[in-house]
């Protein structure tokens, strides 16, 4: 009987480690390559479709003019999988192509990376490539992967000098997936060249979060055009929303990755084209001649792998035209610089090994919240230092039970990473018992102030965040649009960050209108999604139109709030795409800040004992406004005016209030 | 301020918040007490929950099919009882620690496939609110009783039918009596193993109905460890019942009643620190349990497994 019950426990336990074990690729036959007796064999495995007008299309077009080149598909064979956004799929079939024998596998993608990276060393006879990125593993001793990436700040930055000459309203929109990478780099280039024409140019730039929500991108433009943009220029596969809505309202458009001139022959005026020809080229006459990576390149102005295509159908004046190739004429020959991402880069330490970060946090970190805020810090600083190569993160998340997060923190000390994160003011206590056992360890936690220097702890850094600040500016718009003069506020527990945020927010409630009653419920809980919904309905049933909450259980309440056609205002990740039509604005955590000092600090040698605050003044902390919501312009301005208010001091927040 | 709380609005607000806060009680409680009275206590409802949300929320994600929704939600639960079935009707095992396991189970495979599926919180339209002819004009209780969605009547529906079920049928009889007397039971040709199978099952499939009535029902999101402790409040309430279906929706009515009294007092600024407020549902309920439990005996042979004397 005895031993019935404990096979029954482990059964279950191999049943629980069997789930999670998830997706593991099973198969592992490293296929012989076939002798290039045939045509060249190419696969290209991509993130989106291959007429995506955009990154994907790019590098498709590129395959079939070199095919071409080459004499046809009898000399060159081109097969590929699109729209592999999920990687693991794109996984396995990196590994399929690779198995059949392709002599050049090429993963047109950077999240594609640590699968490249398992995959390469099983089939050292085939050549693989991968971009953008400039990493191709050498260091790992992997000699089979070449990298491309695209110095898409140069064309933004011709992009740009254009848009700022053509603009009549002084008003520029620019449309972006995520703040990373490839689009990064433009956005930062075009910013730069509309600066260089006209320093007082506004250029507002919206990411929307998503590389396929074409209506969101839809909706950024209209924004735009709304706030006076009479030219605008975008990013990535999801700006055909934003092309159309350009179309429509008359406003000239600036393309990049690939010629979008067909899309609305009336209005692109440009498009910076990306030439991977000039890579693809070389790199098949190395695959050859028996080399089969380890060589990274990086299209530009200079090299031909980028190109400004002028659309033929847009009337540009000649003086414009003249202007703009003097401008490329100026970055191949080095007379203007496009500083961009190397400003940026600067404030990142080097470390020689990779840096290794480990991060313990007490929800999801997909939670649209508390964790996710530091996880998508992590993952930005990641890309800035150069990808998994140069920064490790690894993260245990969920882990509510703090001793099992006191327990988590000593093993990640214990197996020597560089920097252990415990993210929640609740783990001070085991991590003030921890650190002093691993000096050598980097600590960070929060939200806190509290170092523990005073207890002689010399290797723990403390983070907290002026949450009062982002509340008093949702405060401030709240009480501006509420109608019925009742706002409802949804808390987990009265304290920390939570607390100061609501006080933060309500004191901007009442600068606006002393007489408006801001309902405060703590429901007592950080993972309650149902108790959320239902304080929610309370507010609502007292009559209140608009709500704001904090932690990773309001997605109940704000489930609610769409409900009943009520507004919402966000606070510690961007929860826009929860709720397009009712979420405001957001105040949105932006731990970089906090993080670029650390790794700075470690790179010199400290460890710990000191303290950083995020704050709208820092950039550490930013509004961001959902795209999707027509919020009116004076409100707009009222709440610009606040944040300008609270960073230079004129405004201050009574917290007693 | 305390004569605030006697409003019509509040009245009613109170109410009807309650009565959505006990559906996904009812569903998964009224399941747990069929498997206690056939004397199987599964601890594993929060996990059976969790995944039958996931799936009913990726089904009408995916294809917007409400019906989908809950037949995926049914599919599921009914997969994890026949699991738990399997565990402690023919293995034997301690069922405390196996429903553990099923509950952690069900925590980590719902945020595995969560992650790997949907990646981040979405939405989508679940559930609507469905006005009952004339019986939703009826002033107060109208607004209380008949404007919710059609999962919250289901719930309400179910405990006079559990309540039937198990008094008045033979399979009800047979049920209780495997879970007071298994040895008679089966002496009496009663099978004790597809009795418990079936109440099991039963209760895998409410479990997961629970789950759903969250995901596509009143709050039409996912998110990883939504159901934060439902689960096991529900087995709670099946004891705080007396294992009677009536006696369950005493208890989950007066659960979350007193949780959206204490919505309502912070909300109308009355001065009880907010952790006061939020300690009230548990503290009412203890008591409750206190006062009524001492006096009803549960089924005699709940936890423990049935094999024949050889």
């Amino acid at each position: 009987m005895k031993s019935y019950k404990w096979m029954t426990f482990l059964l279950l336990i191999a049943l629980m480690l069997g789930a999670c074990a998830g997706a593991a690729p099973t198969e592992d036959t490293t296929g012989a390559p076939d002798e290039p007796a045939g045509p060249f064999r190419v696969a290209v495995v991509m993130p989106s479709a291959i007429n995506d007008l955009a990154f994907s299309q790019s590098m498709y077009d590129a395959l079939l003019t070199v095919q071409e080149r080459m004499g046809g598909e009898e000399k060159m064979e081109i097969v590929f999988s699109e729209s592999m956004f999920v990687v693991d799929d794109a996984a396995a079939a990196i590994r399929d192509y690779a198995s059949q024998g392709f002599d050049l596998v090429i993963a047109h993608g950077s999240q594609y990376g640590s699968s490249l990276q398992e995959i390469a060393p099983d089939f050292p006879e085939t050549a693989f490539a991968w971009g953008t990125t400039l990493d191709t593993f050498e260091d790992q001793g992997i000699t089979n992967v070449f990298a491309y990436e695209a110095a898409s700040d140069q064309g933004g930055f011709v992009n740009g000098v254009l848009a700022a000459t053509l603009s009549e309203s002084g008003v520029i929109g620019v449309v972006g997936p995520i703040e990373t990478g490839d689009a990064k780099l433009y956005v930062d280039g075009f910013v730069a060249g509309a600066q260089s024409v006209n320093p007082d140019i506004d250029v507002n730039v919206n990411w929307i979060g998503s590389f396929s929500d074409v209506a969101l991108s839809a909706e950024a433009a209209n924004t735009h055009i709304s706030a006076g943009a009479d030219v605008l220029t975008g990013t990535a596969q999801m700006v055909v929303g934003a092309v159309g809505v350009a179309e429509e309202a008359g406003a000239l458009w600036f393309g990049t990755q690939a010629d979008q001139s067909s899309l609305a022959p009336d209005i692109v005026v440009a498009n910076q084209v990306y030439r991977w020809e000039v890579v693809l080229e070389d790199v098949i006459e190395l695959v050859q001649s028996g080399t089969y990576g380890a060589k990274s390149y990086r299209i530009n102005l200079a090299n031909g792998g980028e190109e400004i295509v002028f659309n033929p159908g847009f009337d540009l004046p000649e003086d414009v035209k003249t202007l703009a190739e003097d401008t490329i004429a100026g970055i191949i020959d080095g007379s203007i610089v496009v500083g961009g991402s190397a400003a940026e880069a600067q404030t990142l330490p080097s470390f020689e090994e990779t840096f290794r970060v480990a991060v313990v946090m007490p929800s999801a970190i997909n939670d649209l919240a508390f964790s996710q805020s530091m996880y998508d810090a992590l993952v930005t600083i990641q890309e800035r230092m150069g990808g998994e190569e140069k920064m490790e993160i690894v993260f245990s998340e969920s882990m509510f039970v703090v001793d099992d997060a006191a327990a988590a923190i000593r093993d990640y000390a214990a197996s020597g990473y560089d920097l252990v994160i415990a993210h929640g003011s609740q783990y001070g206590s085991s991590l003030q018992e921890i650190a002093p056992d691993f000096p050598e360890t980097s600590f960070a936690w929060g939200t806190t102030v509290d170092t523990f220097t005073d207890q002689g702890i010399t290797n723990v850094f403390a983070y907290e965040a002026a949450s009062d600040e982002g509340g008093y500016v949702n405060g401030v718009m709240a009480a501006t649009l509420s109608e019925s003069g009742v706002i409802g506020v949804v808390g987990p527990i009265e304290t920390g960050d939570a607390k100061l945020y609501v006080d933060g927010f309500v004191a901007g409630v009442s600068s606006v209108d002393p007489r408006i009653d801001v309902n405060v419920n703590w429901i007592g809980s950080f993972s309650d999604v149902a108790l959320a919904a239902e304080a929610a309905n309370t507010h609502l049933s007292a009559g209140a139109d608009v709500l704001t909450g904090t932690a990773q259980m309001v997605v109940g309440a704000i489930g609610a709030a769409e409900e009943n056609g009520a507004l919402w205002f966000g606070t510690q990740s961007d929860q826009s795409s929860l709720a397009p039509d009712i979420v405001v604005a957001n105040q949105v955590y932006r731990w970089e800040v906090v993080l670029e000092e650390i790794l700075t600090l470690i790179s010199e040698g400290k460890y710990g004992g000191q303290a950083f605050v995020i704050d709208l003044a820092n950039g550490g902390e930013e509004v961001a406004f959902n795209p999707g919501f027509d919020l009116p312009a004076d409100v707009q301005a009222l709440a610009e005016e606040t944040i300008q208010g609270i960073i230079d001091g004129s405004i201050t927040i009574d917290l007693g209030g | 301020m305390i004569t605030e709380l006697v409003s019509s609005t509040v009245l009613i607000g109170i109410l009807a918040s309650g009565i959505r806060l006990a559906t996904p009680y009812l569903y998964a409680a009224i399941g747990e007490t069929f498997g206690q009275r056939s004397g199987v206590l599964n601890l594993g409802v929060e996990g059976q929950m969790l995944l039958g949300a996931f799936a009913a929320f990726y089904l009408v994600f995916m294809t917007g099919n409400l019906v989908l929704g809950l037949l995926a939600a049914l599919a599921v639960g009914a997969l994890m009882g026949l699991a738990m079935a399997f565990v402690t009707v023919n293995l034997k095992a301690e069922q405390g620690i196996s429903g553990i396991g099923f509950y952690l189970f069900g925590l980590g495979m719902s945020d595995l496939l969560f992650q790997r599926m949907l990646g981040t919180v979405e939405t989508v339209s679940g559930f609507s609110k469905v006005n009952i002819p004339f019986l939703s004009d009826i002033p107060v209780i109208g607004e209380i009783l008949f404007r919710q969605n059609l999962l919250v009547y289901g719930a309400f529906a179910l405990v006079p039918i559990a309540w039937f079920v198990l008094n008045k049928t033979t399979l009800g009889l047979k049920i209780r009596a495997v879970g007071e007397n298994p040895e008679a039971a089966d002496s009496l040709g009663v099978s004790v193993a597809k009795v418990r199978y079936f109440t099991i099952i039963l209760g895998g499939m409410l479990s997961g109905i629970a789950g759903a009535s969250l995901s596509i029902g009143l709050l039409n999101v996912f998110q990883q460890n939504m159901t934060s402790g439902l689960g096991f409040i529900a087995v709670a309430l099946v004891y705080f019942g007396g294992w009677r279906p009536w006696g369950v929706l005493g208890g989950a009515l007066l659960f979350s009643m007193v949780n959206s009294l204490q919505l309502w007092i912070q909300v109308l600024g009355i001065p009880i620190p907010s952790d006061i407020a939020v300690m009230m549902p548990y503290v009412l309920t203890i008591l409750a349990l206190v006062v009524t439990v001492s006096r009803v005996r549960g089924p005699s042979a709940l936890t423990k497994p049935f094999g024949r004397e050889e």
